[in-house]
């Protein structure tokens, strides 16, 4: 028995060392020595750490309800404006309607995974692209941002809430441990659930799931919820950090929503996730980020590198798999 | 051997409750007024009274008609951009910045160069082309789906155009406007008159749409090499069994999209009175909304280049009539976004209408 | 219990595919079901399955003492519930679960929706167990070979406690080795009293194995549940072909060989795995390339195209060498043309018109001015229309709303235009009636008549003896043998069927 379990830990030891992850780990930690040391330890002040972290929230919740419908095979490019949209919601529930921080918490995430299920919904009725879908009503919700309170700002609003988004424990930035947990989640979610197997199912090989009897039509509906459902969390958590928010949260979101997942080694054609490795991408590219801060160079170059590594990593990722979706 | 064959029926039984991928296989000729293109005709005309009802304003020629038909040029060509990928099944998300470089490379020539108008236009369709052929050889060499391919191509490119006109160009705009610009740009052939007679009010920038749309249609009705891409959409392995050079027609297909995607920076630029770093920044949503609307289909193997005309006209009635109504920017895009959808849920049950009746005979 | 599938039928656009076919099966048992290409194998299955619908006959179950009740299957997941589990050719298996998940999927052992993954395990390991097989039950499963998918699939169908189990060709990708470990295993389960049913092309498995045989013609049974023991070889295959074809005496044609072959093939070795192969086609001559699912014809024949490398040997046309790059070489410079085995997926556009369909390969020469008139292309479709006998409503028609005779014919009809001088001709006739079928081998002789030469792969043995001038033989990728055609089905049939069992390379 106990030889059964070292090949196990061994055969999982080998599959990580092979896989994504391990050049996304190895990445992350020679990025943020590099850095480290050639700003002369700036880097490593409380200040600058916990900005870092902070400011790594919202972008990893974000890339997770990107990498959700990735996994089924569909994308979601509401994901960026629905942020924006349900901090309005949930600023406008505190201010205009005086209710307790917790509840409009809850308000804005409730919104967040109702707009999610009725893209699933139209999705799986009307049968049309989901890209096409989600255009739509990602330029319906886009414009919905400025039905709330135009362009102006909501600022003001439950100062313990703020406190807690500003704020940390145990030195980490409370925004970052609840993008910790709600990854956690998402990571038991498709590890440990049925509803989680059943949707890879549907994403890996819809007929093979459909002859097992999953129906890939709620794996559908189901994970555009979910996707809905997180980006409630980052509209919620963008709200708690910032202490103001307007409308125009969530138009530099939808890029990086789909940068994470994809250079985390999230297959397109559905059917593979990973969780650390949307996390650990999501964080390569915050550091990016510092690295351009801290040398001022041109954030123009950070796009064009993205851009490039996004379609190396595809790449990567379509010859460990042999799936690259449709044409 | 018969695997595949075995396979296929299986999916063609399970569509039923499966994701619907199979290309819409029409029956009978659907009588005229059931088809959708003439379904657009009426919804256009029905927006166009209702407008005008509304704001006279709507109306007035030169207030509202003719920079109606300067942006309608626009979107017609920024519609035949993407319908040229869609011709294979593809998709270009980097519409908006192919049309952002080119114009760089066209405002930078007038500029520095000193160029000619014809000439910077050249140019300009030059590096939309090639733009388009990078991204097409990408596709076919690692066999990368279009939509990952273009989109980190956009990322990209963003980037890349910023840098540009911030290094290489003199800030975000070019100052220097080619000889002829101001005519395209303020005249319609209302200007031109032979004695008495005038001619319509029509700016001066429809002919070149038109023109662009004229030789994509005939280029996909007609020409071989359109022809070959749409048979490629329909089906890449029938194709290159049929003797088809399908790696060939979609590079090519790509670097017409990018061509036409400079095209329409170039119009934009007409309109707009100068070559600037934003052009290009909103094309993507119309992009789809023309050929969508007008009938073309996502899945490859069947264009419409009067549709993506008629497709266009509606978005841009829509929104012109919105803007004199005074609804912000904000609404409009509620609207445009819901527009779509209702269009293509319509199309979607009239499509399951005719499959129904097809099946029943 | 015992399942009984009683006079099936099952009509499609332009074909009758089940005309009233019977399938008994008792428990412990296990049942070969025999029939050519096109005999109705398949769709008994699907309908078996749960997969299609009957449109007469119906579907009985018993489960042991009680009276044979009548069940619809709106499903195929209504079929599993009842019992009956399938192995389809293909694998439909998720790639990137484990070997335990994908057993285990359709019943997912669960508490409070999450995945009791101790149980799962247990559970796949069980069905392995009983499989006496040893897979690691970790290992994703698009790591795994041919074979061991095979097997998953196989455990999976345990899983949910079949007491029937469907094998469809279940050898076709295996190795002898591997086949015959498959049969320990399908021993195992009629042993315990599973109910295993066969299909299968290869005789000598069948024999080896089955108890009782049923055998489809023209979607009927001829045969009912008989102990196999009753039949020798040659009275299946009699009973599979029909007295009636093997009486029908082809004339041999008069092929003139004098001339350099048109195309030919020497010691050709591919990537794809052929050695060493040699194959010769004169102006005007059917050579016919006969082997099993499997065997590596198809393959071949895209070597030939251009479609995957060849790294041996030679290749002429009409005597000088020949570089075939690809397709678009293939035809235009050379003149060979490839009418495709699967011509829904392969050799037609289906939702384009049949115009298009027909006029795709001579674009090039019907243009004027570069651009291509409608009215070549209408020309093009009548003049096939009438020389096919294709039942179409119009050039306009899409191809995707015709019968499989007519979208075979259209197949055709593009390569007909192209003016080719050599044609590959791949399993022409699956899925077609038998009317049609008949038809076609008259058009395939007239073409060959005409000049063209032609290679003719099929697995339709008494296709084959009509059609062909000669024969060569392949397994595995290589031929095995070759044999000039009397056209006579007793002896030409036994000789290619022994050089298939006793050969290895020629």
């Amino acid at each position: 028995m106990s030889a059964t379990i070292k090949d196990t830990y061994a055969r999982r030891v080998r599959t990580f060392a092979r896989g994504s992850e391990s050049v996304l780990i190895t990445t992350s930690v020679i990025g943020f020595v590099v850095l480290a040391s050639t700003t002369h330890g700036n880097l490593l002040t409380r200040g600058t750490l916990t900005a870092i972290f902070q400011f790594l929230a919202v972008p990893v919740i974000v890339g997770l309800a990107q990498m959700v419908v990735l996994g089924v095979g569909q994308m979601n490019l509401s994901v960026g404006v629905l942020t924006g949209f349900c901090s309005m919601v949930a600023a406008w529930l505190m201010i205009r309607l005086g209710v307790p921080a917790w509840l409009a918490v809850v308000g804005a995430v409730g919104v967040g995974a109702m707009a999610g299920l009725i893209n699933g919904v139209i999705v799986v009725l009307t049968r049309i692209n989901g890209f096409i879908v989600t255009l739509a009503t990602m330029t319906i919700i886009d414009g919905l941002r400025y039905g709330i309170n135009g362009t102006s700002t909501f600022q003001g609003y439950s100062p313990s809430l703020v406190r807690f988004g500003k704020g940390s424990s145990l030195g980490v930035p409370n925004v970052f441990l609840v993008a910790m947990a709600v990854a956690a989640l998402v990571a038991v979610f498709f590890r440990r659930t049925v509803a989680g197997r059943r949707l890879l199912a549907s994403g890996g090989n819809p007929l093979a799931a459909r002859l097992s009897g999953v129906s890939n039509d709620r794996s559908i509906v189901i994970a555009h919820m979910i996707s809905g459902l997180l980006a409630g969390v980052a509209g919620v958590l963008e709200v708690a950090l910032s202490g103001s928010v307007n409308a125009t949260i969530g138009d530099d979101l939808l890029l990086p929503s789909f940068a994470a997942p994809i250079i985390g080694g999230v297959a397109l054609a559905g059917g593979v996730i990973s969780v650390l490795g949307t996390c650990l991408a999501a964080f390569i590219m915050r550091m990016v980020d510092v690295a351009r801060a801290q040398y001022s160079i041109d954030p123009s170059w950070v796009d064009v590198i993205i851009g490039v590594v996004v379609l190396g990593a595809v790449l990567l990722t379509q010859l460990r798999h042999r799936g690259g979706g449709p044409r | 051997m018969r695997t595949a064959e075995h396979c296929a029926s299986i999916v063609d039984h399970l569509d039923e409750d499966g994701q619907g991928a199979a290309k819409p296989v029409h029956g009978r000729a659907i009588p005229f007024w059931a088809n959708p293109r003439f379904g657009l005709v009426v919804v256009i005309a029905v927006l166009i009274v209702v407008f005008s009802a509304l704001r006279s304003a709507f109306l007035n020629v030169d207030l509202s008609l003719v920079p109606m038909q300067a942006d309608l040029s626009v979107f017609v060509v920024v519609g035949l951009a993407q319908m040229a990928v869609l011709s294979l099944g593809h998709m270009n998300l980097a519409v908006p910045r192919m049309a952002a470089i080119s114009a760089f490379a066209m405002g930078w020539s007038y500029q520095h160069l000193s160029v000619p108008l014809w000439l910077g236009l050249v140019i300009g369709l030059a590096v939309g082309a090639l733009v388009g052929a990078l991204a097409g050889w990408i596709i076919t060499a690692t066999g990368v789906n279009s939509f990952v391919v273009t989109l980190a191509l956009d990322f990209a490119l963003v980037g890349v155009v910023s840098l540009l006109y911030s290094q290489v160009g003199d800030g975000v705009a070019f100052s220097v406007h080619p000889a002829g610009m101001q005519t395209l740009r303020n005249g319609t052939f209302a200007d031109y008159c032979a004695g008495s007679v005038c001619g319509p009010p029509v700016p001066v920038v429809v002919p070149i749409a038109l023109g662009a749309a004229v030789l994509v249609g005939l280029l996909f009705f007609s020409v071989r090499a359109g022809r070959e891409m749409l048979m490629t959409g329909s089906n890449a392995n029938a194709a290159q069994l049929s003797g088809i050079a399908t790696t060939r027609r979609i590079v090519q297909a790509h670097a017409l999209s990018g061509m036409l995607a400079a095209l329409a920076g170039f119009i934009l630029a007409v309109n707009n009175g100068s070559f600037s770093a934003d052009i290009g920044k909103s094309f993507l949503l119309p992009s789809f909304l023309g050929p969508v609307l007008g009938g073309t289909a996502l899945a490859g193997g069947a264009v419409s280049v009067v549709g993506t005309i008629l497709g266009a006209t509606l978005t841009e009635v829509i929104q012109a009539g919105l803007n004199l109504l005074q609804f912000s920017i904000q609404q409009l895009n509620i609207y445009i976004g819901g527009v779509l959808l209702v269009a293509l849920s319509a199309d979607r049950a009239r499509q399951l209408l005719a499959e129904r009746r097809a099946q029943r005979s | 219990m015992t399942f009984v599938a009683e006079n099936v039928v099952k009509r499609f656009p332009g074909v009758l595919a089940l005309d009233g076919a019977t399938l008994r099966l008792e428990d412990g048992t296990v049942h070969a079901l025999l029939g050519e290409n096109g005999a109705g194998k398949s769709t008994l299955i699907k309908v078996v399955t749960g997969v299609y619908r009957p449109d007469g006959g119906r579907l009985l179950i018993s489960d042991g003492p009680s009276a044979l009740r009548e069940v619809q299957f709106s499903g195929p997941h209504d079929s599993q519930r009842a019992g009956i589990g399938v192995v389809h050719q293909e694998r439909n298996l998720i790639p990137a679960f484990s070997v335990a998940e994908n057993i285990a999927l359709q019943a997912l052992p669960q508490r409070r929706g999450f995945v009791s993954r101790a149980a799962m395990f247990e559970l796949a390991g069980r069905c392995l167990d009983h499989l006496d097989v040893g897979l690691d039950l970790h290992s994703p499963v698009e790591g795994l070979s041919v074979a061991h998918k095979q097997l998953v699939e196989i455990a999976k169908a345990l899983a949910v406690d079949s007491s029937v189990l469907l094998l469809d060709e279940p050898t076709a990708s295996l190795t002898t080795d591997e086949a015959e470990r498959l049969f320990t295993v399908v021993r195992r389960l009629r042993d315990h009293g599973r109910a295993v049913v066969l299909v299968s092309h290869k005789l000598e498995e069948v024999f080896a194995i089955a108890d009782t045989v049923t055998v489809l013609r023209d979607g009927r049974s001829v045969t009912e549940a008989q102990p196999l023991r009753d039949f020798t070889r040659a009275q299946i295959v009699d009973l599979m072909v029909g007295r009636e074809y093997t009486e029908v005496e082809t004339t041999s044609r008069r092929v003139d060989r004098s001339a350099l072959p048109v195309i030919e093939l020497e010691d050709v070795s591919t990537r794809a795995g052929h050695r060493d192969v040699s194959l010769h086609v004169h102006r005007g001559e059917i050579v016919g390339l006969y082997g099993l699912v499997g065997a590596g014809r198809t393959e071949l024949a895209r070597c030939i195209l251009g479609l995957d490398r060849i790294t041996a040997g030679s290749v002429r046309v009409n005597g000088a060498p020949a570089r075939i790059r690809g397709v678009t070489a293939a035809l235009h410079r050379f003149r060979i043309g490839y009418v495709t085995e699967n011509r829904k997926e392969e050799g037609l556009f289906l939702d384009q018109p049949i115009s298009r369909n027909v006029a795709v390969t001579v674009w090039r020469r019907l243009a004027r001015a570069g651009l291509v008139r409608s009215k070549g292309e209408r020309a093009l479709v009548e003049q096939y229309r009438e020389q096919l006998g294709m039942r179409i409503r119009g050039p306009r028609q899409l191809a995707g709303e015709l019968s499989g005779g007519n979208q075979q014919k259209v197949s055709l009809a593009k390569w007909l235009a192209a003016d080719c001088d050599i044609l590959v001709i791949d399993e022409p006739t699956v899925g077609i009636d038998v009317r049609t079928k008949a038809a076609f081998h008259d058009l395939i002789v007239k073409l060959a008549d005409t000049g063209i030469a032609i290679l003719l792969i099929t697995s339709d043995l008494p296709e084959m003896v009509a059609l062909a001038d000669r024969i060569a033989v392949m397994k595995d990728y290589v031929i095995v043998g070759e044999l000039d055609n009397n056209h006579r089905y007793d002896t030409t049939s036994q000789a290619v069927i022994r050089m298939i069992h006793d050969g290895t390379a020629a």
